[in-house]
């Protein structure tokens, strides 16, 4: 349970809000590079943080996050031309560079110099890994560029998608975060997924389905430890990264690629779930690959041209009542990811977390809350770094061992839960 | 036409959800493991709480009838421990709820200065009895956790 004001606190993004600040001071997720392929190709409207705005690319390919609106009259700049290094408004001709400086008023004479009285606002957009990362903070804290592994390996090692879910981004992360309701909601895919199922670490999912947790802070955010029986009486472990604010890596499953989440706010009542896929050491296969693209694992398949989801909340999300009376989904809805996405979109855009009831294996959801209210706190009031901003934080991994039962796994696991070059994740 | 998924999920129907209370308070016993976490504990006892209650594991391993007695009223046992203590009673404590199936969360304070060695010491003292096992480098989050469970 939370208070409103803590809720209102932890939820509210937008510009001057403390998790909006928050947000603000590390590298997020914007698009996926292939929105953007060439230069002077068509600009793409990005409502980040309740901001709307135009990422687009110029005459010599150069990055572009400006506002989307232009300073004129209010028209949206996604009508405009792109060409001869800026943004021209298909309006009254005002044009924009890279950088949201206006270049040209038309209707003013170039020597008044009117046009460099205007500019728009502007973000740093850089792509890393596949993906145009944007920092929307004050421009004396911006952080150095992301270091996430996933956004290191060479690209044919990595898969990367997004899908737009229609709730709040803390409802998003809580799911990620929450290890336990794998064994229920998730229990139909595990054995029948191509990207999970086969591998050893399933059967200790599948035969004891009351795991013990443990909640261990971190650098930048959190281990959460699932502990399930093994073999001689040693302890098969999960541990799951959650790294400040949003971001999560799920433990690995056999020789699978390893995956994980952010969870970017697009406003109070949306958010961007991004998703990654990838190995270290080898190149995906091409049905891996496969797979990935047809919204396997805890990717999705969306309605061809957009990032909403196939199945979505206008059509129930495909729901089958006869595969969840089978057996083969426990919730009726097909796989992980909108699995998840129906259950935490049903909660409503933000949840009123003042009237529910948590339990104790709730504890990495209360601690996660209690690290972003302590952080948030910690920034307003003393000016202190964020945890996961520092790219140390950044470079973890989660990991899936077997451990003798008197060895914390924090300690056994600790070569385990950072990058270690050329190395492939430690799993079972 | 708009599903019944979308159309339910809305802000507007979010309104119409019945706000009349949707539990009863829980018993939560809170239990000082050792002397670093007695002050943590006493601290917590001196607020207001939904029906949770605090103690020291003397107050009730030396009681062994009055142990049976707390646990089997409980819904839920937290037991606080401080990194590098190895609290004996743990044990008995645990295996009192073990017997009478109340879950049980340990929640051990370190702070930035604990090594591994230290807090492994406390963690295998306790990991056998615990459900869920904490590790925080602040006290005020055993506040925010009994607040969060409604204790």
């Amino acid at each position: 349970m939370l208070k409103k004001e803590q809720n209102d606190l932890l939820t509210h993004t937008g510009p001057g809000a403390p998790m909006g600040q928050l947000f603000r001071r590390s590298w997020l997720p914007a698009l996926l590079a292939e929105e953007l392929p060439e230069a002077e190709c068509a600009p793409v409207r990005v409502k980040l943080l309740s901001e709307r705005l135009l990422a687009w690319r110029d005459t010599e390919g150069r990055y572009a996050l400006t506002d989307e609106f232009c300073a004129h009259r209010g028209v949206s700049l996604w009508f405009g031309r792109n060409e001869e290094h800026g943004l021209r408004c298909s309006y009254h001709g005002w044009k924009y560079d890279h950088t949201g400086q206006c270049v040209e008023v038309p209707s003013e004479p170039a020597e008044s110099g009117f046009c460099g009285k205007i500019k728009l606002a502007s973000y740093p957009l850089v792509e890393r890994g596949g993906v145009l990362w944007a920092y929307m903070g004050p421009p004396e804290l911006q952080p150095p560029l992301p270091e996430w592994e996933f956004a290191t390996v060479p690209s044919d090692r990595r898969f990367v998608s997004k899908r737009l879910q229609e709730s709040n981004w803390m409802q998003a992360l809580e799911g990620a975060i929450d290890s336990s309701h794998v064994s229920f909601l998730h229990r139909g895919e595990l054995n029948t997924d191509p990207l999970f199922k086969g591998s050893k670490g399933n059967r200790y999912n599948l035969d004891d389905a009351r795991p013990v947790f443990e909640v261990v802070e971190s650098p930048g955010g959190l281990y959460i430890g699932a502990r399930r029986n093994a073999e001689h009486g040693n302890y098969y472990w999960r541990v799951t990264q959650w790294v400040m604010p949003s971001f999560t890596m799920i433990p690995p499953r056999g020789d699978h690629p390893v995956h994980g989440h952010f969870f970017i706010p697009i406003d109070d009542e949306q958010c961007w779930t991004w998703s990654f896929d990838y190995k270290v050491m080898r190149p995906l296969a091409e049905q891996e690959l496969e797979s990935l693209r047809a919204g396997k694992g805890i990717h999705v398949a969306c309605v061809p041209g957009t990032f909403r989801p196939r199945a979505n909340k206008d059509n129930d999300y495909l729901m089958d009542r006869a595969a969840q009376k089978r057996g083969e989904t426990f919730s009726g809805v097909h796989g992980f990811g909108m699995q998840d996405a129906s259950v935490q979109e049903s909660m409503g855009p933000i949840v009123d977390r003042t009237k529910e009831n948590l339990v104790s294996t709730d504890n990495g959801i209360i601690m996660a809350r209690h690290r972003l209210l302590r952080s948030v706190k910690a920034m307003l009031d003393k000016d202190v770094t964020p945890p996961g901003i520092d790219p140390v934080h950044q470079r973890c991994r989660s990991a899936s061992v077997v451990l003798p039962p008197d060895q914390p796994f924090k300690d056994a696991a600790k070569a385990a839960l950072v990058v270690q070059d050329d190395h492939e994740h430690v799993t079972v | 036409m708009r599903s019944e998924s979308a159309r339910m999920s809305s802000a507007s129907e979010a309104l119409f959800r019945i706000g009349s209370p949707n539990s009863r308070p829980r018993a939560v016993k809170v239990i000082a493991l050792d002397a670093g976490s007695e002050p943590v504990v006493a601290d917590l006892a001196e607020r207001h709480w939904n029906g949770a209650a605090f103690f020291t594991a003397a107050d009730l391993t030396s009681d062994p009838a009055r142990l049976r007695e707390e646990i089997s009223a409980a819904d839920l046992v937290v037991m606080v421990a401080t990194a590098g203590e190895s609290p004996h009673e743990v044990a008995l404590i645990g295996e009192c709820c073990s017997r009478t199936r109340v879950t049980t969360t340990g929640l051990v304070m370190c702070d930035e200065k604990t090594s591994d060695e230290v807090l492994s010491v406390t963690l295998g003292r306790l990991r056998p009895w615990m459900l869920m096992l904490v590790v925080a480098s602040s006290s005020d989050y055993i506040e925010d956790m009994l607040l969060a469970l409604r204790a």
